[in-house]
């Protein structure tokens, strides 16, 4: 595949909407009237220019489904049957040398797996919806990552280090391989959690900031009423106002430039209220899912008072992923960590995500998107399959092994890969770590994790840091 | 196998172990005594084949020798690889090769791809048990041992003792008013280029305003200087503001930036370091009173264990200091206590690293630095000296960072002794309270606590009720004390062992507490072995023959007057670094400032009197194309405007700002979280209408108003902040609070003022915003602009016609707020 070909979004002239046109005249425009200034003075803009992979890219987007919290991997994608048998029995081997806190014996999932599809991979009554894609999904078992806690375990997932502030892999992709819509930001995180890990999560860390993820709300707004910041006027001012104001701030420009004669920043900050404005009403009609069909809204589930948050995020995450925003991150915020009431609370936390994901996996495949798009779900870590809390109906953190799941650009389907011990507690076959991950993902997206590299304070550095090794097997 | 469920560093079968190993060592685990028969037919049958088929692959005098582990014979595992001995004779939980295998260490993980069986795992383990019974003989190669800094590495220039250079002769000397500008000229003059003209009175006026205190001039002050024809008019103008007050914030807040301050730890748990803001007042207070900065220096990284001042003002001020140590990004819950110490100790020598030196010592905590002269082993010598120093109280979830009271002993003990009391008085209350619980029959036991007092017998209400009234009492009378974010010396000072690839898991030799070998000439101290070594690490540091602390410091200050340094990467000054494009004129300005006593304001005032910072933005053309990134300072190009000091200039146009700072940023207590979680931090915490530097820092979720213009993210010192522009910048110009309620605010005073005519009014708020009256063109845009917005308004809000005026005005203040100018000093 020619590297060029990549400059050109695909989905612009297949999903000819009126939007996009907008937005794509309104990228002319900008582009046009400003880059050069902002080349020469505040030249970061240019940055998200799209720029060329390192080899052929095997998916252009990633949407990551962010279970956070840290749903068990024992109670939905890794069967053990062992762990039935051998129910209120001690674990037979020692837990960790780390723990977060103590567990007593070994717990039964509370609820049955079944095999599915042509692949006959094994998922728990909990995703009964998701089961019926499970020829698409790429399943791994054997995740690790080296935390027990929530904040650090959430920084490694999202930045790869438990230990420092870093650029986060949203922000890495921005930089690796630009925008492919300058009026949207490159990497957009709806409904974030502003703790545990908070915006450094999504922040570009020693990166250019244009490359940040933009929150569109957080974990406490309803997806609803989740926007942009500062896209909605705090007084109200009815648009035709606003835009004669901005007129006039022009006016004041032209009349600057008149004196101290033109300038390249000038320029560049006159183009960025024109966007800004543009973007008061692109943004808006990416989020306003009304222009969904009756049906589409009803398969994501908005209709029904326990889907419809998630529902809607997983909606508007694929308006965003058509519009060109390369990174979409959709959070279910913080509500898997089950230390009590596993019972309840992970059939409750699975019903409210379990259609949405569904109908996103199906909705994407019916719109060609999900050949190069790269869907990524799970948590932060797993839990253990020994018990914890009150009336053992719970699990602790557990770092050491591990289920997520990727679908889409790139990732061979219908597979699972690696395994976990008998009890699914440590990766055992194919360990991969959040860096391996992250090699791979950087690299179905055409880049090379090693060669992806910023300079800061005088060293190199990279989202994998010194490890990560690219998972070949998973590789379609 | 079933086997305990006992949680254990290693998965050992302890009881098995004590079963057979006695029965198959003759003597107490040594290596030296000669192998009995049936250890040897252990390793014989056992052991050996597993290494052979496991471990030879990669570490053996034919494999890969990874590592520079050799396996293949007893001396090799004797002597070890990169991370020392693989195996201690006899006790298998210290030994590498043991720890290895469970998997668990992530740095350490053998073999790496697939981990032994169980079994496996055991035969191993009981053979070091057993003392590591190994009949095989022959050498391994000898270990690499780390190098000393070559000579090339101590001729890099930064490394090099400050010079005092002549200053050079020059063709214009009337240009030269500080000897700053015969440096610059000299070079311009060299490169046949001509430094701009002088700027502009009012240029000056605002650019100078804005340099020293991040506030724009005051009418009173537009007025007094642009009527002053003196000659000294210009110096009097430089005293006077940099007596103001709003220096230190200004200034002190630069310094915050480069000691990472914030007011929570972020990262996790972020919770309240309530006490923060009396390191950044101590911080504010030492720019204002011109605090020798080598003394600056030393407050910071040991005012604990410097001399008391006596002046009361000052009495604290060195304990506080220590604060720079403990406001730093911590990870509060982390299960393993080891890697949150040495974690906080990394943090710690990465900024003093960086802020001071110039440095990047971070590199070396996993290996030898590959550009810098910094090694593996100066890394952990630093390491000693802070892991010797108390930054934490706890280090168990949720760890507490140390906090110390600023009080005599008397008062803290009396303090102590209150507290006790208060604490003893709870615990009785409790106990009465459960008693009284348990009394009830059980249906009432799990009610609320009013329904359950209900059912309380009166005389059991009344003892609680006695209680509760002198717990009150006694906290009300409790003495007041207050405490500080600060250090103190660990009981026990101690040098630490390297840790291979940073972990402590993989730890090799001792490493005796000591500066970098590269700065051995610049004065090293001894140590002594009971104490940290801080006291003697502050001293080198702010010594005047340290090569780097001066040169660090001056390269800031030309920085943020200049918006570049003279070296160009102010944070850091190794070899991948910028050569400073005036390296006589950083060694004149850095001998000077030491000279003067290391005084800050001295430094201001060469600089700000010098023709090279009083030049206009108005670059020849020849100017731009030879010299493109202006590095010969041929004129000062235009800069925007912190963050701080947009929000501040709205406040103070709006005049709404309150130039008091008394209260504590954070309404919440030490340790508290600053939020629920999943809850943003609370607007309300940032509506005081103060300046901003006194505004909370919430680490992890900086307050979006200022990190949109680039505030930068408090968890690494930042010398040199990012300019950006992008759209949400214009987004929350256009439609924040922050700029429609100040927008609002100040339309009301200019309509409020009285006997003027709209032109004056104009006048007013272009004075006050750009420190210029309008132009004819602009005054008359603007009058057609308030008329048609009148009407417009007017016909889109009919039911609030009578705010038209207002409303015009406000959209006029709010583009003045949006404009290039506004936002950028020329």
């Amino acid at each position: 595949m020619n590297p060029s070909l990549l400059q050109t979004h695909r989905a612009h002239s297949e999903f000819p909407l009126s939007r996009r046109s907008l937005l794509q005249r309104a990228a002319t425009g900008f582009g046009g009237l400003a880059l050069a200034g902002l080349l020469a003075e505040e030249s970061r803009a240019a940055s998200l220019a799209p720029k060329l992979t390192h080899f052929a890219p095997r998916a252009k987007r990633v949407l990551f489904l962010f279970m956070h919290g840290g749903p068990s991997q024992v109670d939905t994608f890794d069967y053990k049957p062992l762990l039935d048998r051998d129910h209120g029995k001690p674990l037979p081997f020692a837990k960790p040398r780390v723990v977060s806190a103590p567990t007593g014996n070994l717990l039964r999932s509370p609820w049955r797996f079944a095999q599915h599809g042509q692949s006959g991979a094994w998922v728990s009554e909990l995703f009964p919806n998701v089961a019926r894609h499970v020829d698409e999904l790429c399943i791994v078992r054997s995740m690790q990552c080296s935390n027990s806690r929530h904040g650090a375990a959430v920084l490694e997932l999202c930045t790869g280090s438990d230990t420092f502030v870093r650029p986060s892999m949203g922000a890495w992709l921005g930089y690796g391989l630009g925008s492919e819509n300058q009026n949207l930001p490159g990497f957009v995180t709806i409904c974030p959690n502003p703790s545990l890990g908070g915006t450094t999560a999504y922040g570009s860390g020693f990166l250019p900031a244009d490359y940040q993820g933009t929150p569109i709300g957080n974990s406490q707004t309803p997806a609803e009423r989740a926007r942009i910041p500062f896209i909605e006027n705090a007084d109200g001012l009815p648009p035709h106002l606003q835009r004669s104001e901005l007129d006039f701030l022009q006016t004041l420009h032209q009349a600057q430039a008149a004196a101290s004669g033109s300038n390249p920043t000038l320029e560049a900050r006159i183009a960025s209220f024109e966007l800004a404005y543009r973007m008061q009403a692109s943004v808006p009609d990416i989020q306003d899912l009304r222009r969904e069909s009756e049906a589409t809204r009803a398969a994501y589930g908005l209709n029904h008072p326990s889907t419809a948050n998630f529902g809607r995020q997983c909606l508007m995450a694929r308006r965003f992923l058509e519009a060109g925003v390369r990174f979409v991150q959709c959070s279910h915020s913080y509500k898997w960590d089950q230390h009590a009431n596993l019972r309840r609370d992970h059939q409750k936390n699975a019903l409210e995500v379990d259609q949405p994901i569904a109908a996103l996996l199906a909705d994407l495949k019916a719109r060609g998107l999900l050949e190069d798009t790269l869907v990524l779900w799970g948590g932060e870590f797993g839990r253990t399959p020994t018990c914890q809390g009150k009336d053992n109906d719970g699990r602790d953190h557990n770092p050491h092994g591990f289920t997520m799941w990727l679908a889409g650009g790139g990732v061979k389907p219908g597979i699972s890969y690696g395994t976990t011990d008998d009890y699914g507690y440590y990766a055992a076959e194919n360990p991969v770590h959040f860096h391996d991950l992250h090699a791979t993902i950087l690299h179905l997206l055409g880049l090379d994790h090693k060669r992806l590299t910023y300079r800061h304070a005088g060293r190199d550095y990279r989202l994998t840091d010194v490890h990560g090794k690219v998972i070949q097997d998973i590789l379609s | 196998m079933r086997r305990s469920p006992a949680p254990s560093r290693l998965r050992l079968p302890l009881v098995l172990l004590r079963c057979i190993v006695p029965l198959l060592l003759s003597s107490p685990a040594s290596p030296a005594a000669a192998p009995t028969p049936e250890a040897l037919h252990f390793f014989e049958s056992k052991v050996r084949p597993l290494l052979v088929e496991r471990c030879y692959k990669c570490h053996s005098e034919d494999g890969d020798n990874e590592g520079d582990l050799t396996l293949d014979t007893r001396q090799g595992w004797q002597t070890g690889g990169r991370s020392g001995p693989a195996i201690i004779p006899g006790k298998p939980e210290e030994s590498l090769l043991i720890g290895s295998l469970s998997h668990e260490n992530r740095e350490l993980k053998m073999p790496p791809k697939k981990k032994l069986a169980p079994a496996e795992v055991e035969i191993l383990t009981q053979w070091v048990a057993m003392g590591a019974p190994d009949p095989r003989e022959g050498s391994s190669p000898a270990k690499p041992t780390s190098v000393a800094p070559t000579t090339d590495a101590k001729h890099f220039w930064a490394f090099q003792a400050v010079s005092r250079p002549t200053i050079p002769p020059v063709r214009r000397p009337h240009w030269v008013q500080t000897p700053v500008d015969a440096f610059i000229l000299s070079e311009l003059e060299a490169n046949a280029l001509s430094p701009a003209p002088q700027a502009d009175r009012r240029t000056l006026l605002r650019r100078l305003s804005y340099d020293l205190t991040g506030l724009p001039p005051t009418p009173e002050e537009q007025a007094r200087f642009l009527s002053d024809p003196s000659p000294e008019a210009y110096r009097h103008l430089v005293e006077r503001l940099l007596a103001s007050p709003r220096y230190g914030e200004h200034w002190g807040r630069h310094w915050l930036d480069v000691a990472r301050y914030s007011d929570s730890n972020g990262m996790d748990e972020n919770t309240a370091y309530a006490q923060a803001y009396r390191y950044r007042d101590y911080v504010i207070d030492s720019f204002n009173h011109d605090k020798p900065f080598d003394q600056f220096v030393r407050e910071q990284v040991a005012g604990d264990l410097l001399p008391l001042h006596t002046a009361s003002r000052a009495k604290h001020e060195p304990l506080i200091a220590t604060g720079f140590l403990v406001v730093g990004p911590k990870f509060l819950a982390e299960d393993d206590p080891v890697k949150l110490q040495m974690d906080i100790v990394d943090e710690q020598i990465d900024t003093i690293g960086r802020a001071f030196l110039g440095m990047t010592f971070g590199c070396a905590r996993c290996h030898d630095h590959k550009i810098d002269p910094i090694s593996t082993a100066d890394y952990y010598a630093l390491a000693g000296i802070l892991k010797s120093t108390k930054t934490m109280e706890t280090l168990t979830v949720v760890s507490r960072w140390n906090e110390r009271p600023l009080g005599t002993e008397a008062e803290f003990s009396a303090w102590k002794k209150h507290s006790q009391k208060i604490k003893a008085l709870e615990a009785k209350l409790k106990t009465a309270r459960e008693a009284a619980v348990n009394a009830l029959p059980e249906e009432h036991r799990k009610k609320s606590k009013a329904e359950q007092e209900k059912q309380f017998p009166p005389e059991t209400l009344q003892t609680l009720r006695g209680l509760e009234a002198s717990l009150k009492e006694l906290t009300e009378a409790a003495p007041h004390l207050d405490f500080a974010m600060a250090v103190e010396e660990q009981e026990k000072p101690a040098d630490v062992r390297i840790h291979y690839r940073g972990n402590h898991m993989t730890q090799g030799p001792v490493v005796p507490r000591r500066i970098p070998e590269v700065f051995k000439d610049t004065g090293e101290v001894p140590i002594s072995p009971n104490q940290s070594g801080r006291l003697e690490l502050a001293r080198w540091l702010s010594s005047n023959r340290n090569p780097l602390t001066a040169r660090v410091f001056v390269n800031r200050v030309w920085h943020w007057h200049f918006g570049k340094g003279i070296v160009r990467s102010p944070d850091y000054f190794g070899k991948l670094g910028e050569a400073p494009t005036h390296p006589k004129l950083l060694d004149w300005l850095a001998d000077e400032f030491m000279r003067s006593g290391w005084s800050v304001k001295h430094l201001h005032r060469l600089i700000l009197l010098s023709s090279t910072w009083q030049m206009s933005g108005q670059a020849n053309p020849r100017a731009l194309a030879e010299d493109p990134d202006n590095r010969l300072w041929s004129h000062i190009p235009k800069r925007r405007l912190e963050a701080e000091s947009i929000r501040d200039s709205m406040l103070s146009l709006a005049r709404r700002l309150d130039t008091c700072a008394d209260a504590p940023p954070l309404p919440m207590k030490s340790h508290e979280r600053v939020s629920t979680v999943g809850a943003p931090v609370h607007p309300k915490l940032y509506e005081r209408p103060v300046r901003s530097v006194y505004l909370p820092v919430v680490r992890s979720d900086v307050y979006a108003p200022l990190s949109v213009f680039d505030f930068p993210d408090p968890t690494t010192g930042v010398g040199c902040r990012d300019t950006t522009l992008v759209p949400a910048q214009a987004l929350f110009l256009m439609n924040h609070p922050m700029a429609s309620e100040n927008a609002l605010a100040t339309a009301q005073w200019l309509m409020e003022l009285p006997k003027v005519n709209t032109e004056e009014r104009l006048e007013h708020l272009f004075c006050a915003a750009f420190s210029r009256p309008p132009s004819r063109s602009e005054l008359e845009a603007t009058l057609a602009f308030l008329s048609t917005h009148e009407v417009r308004w007017k016909s889109q809000k009919p039911e609030a016609a009578q705010e038209a005026p207002l409303r015009a005005w406000q959209a006029v203040c709010r583009a003045v707020f949006s404009s290039n100018e506004f936002l950028f000093l020329n």
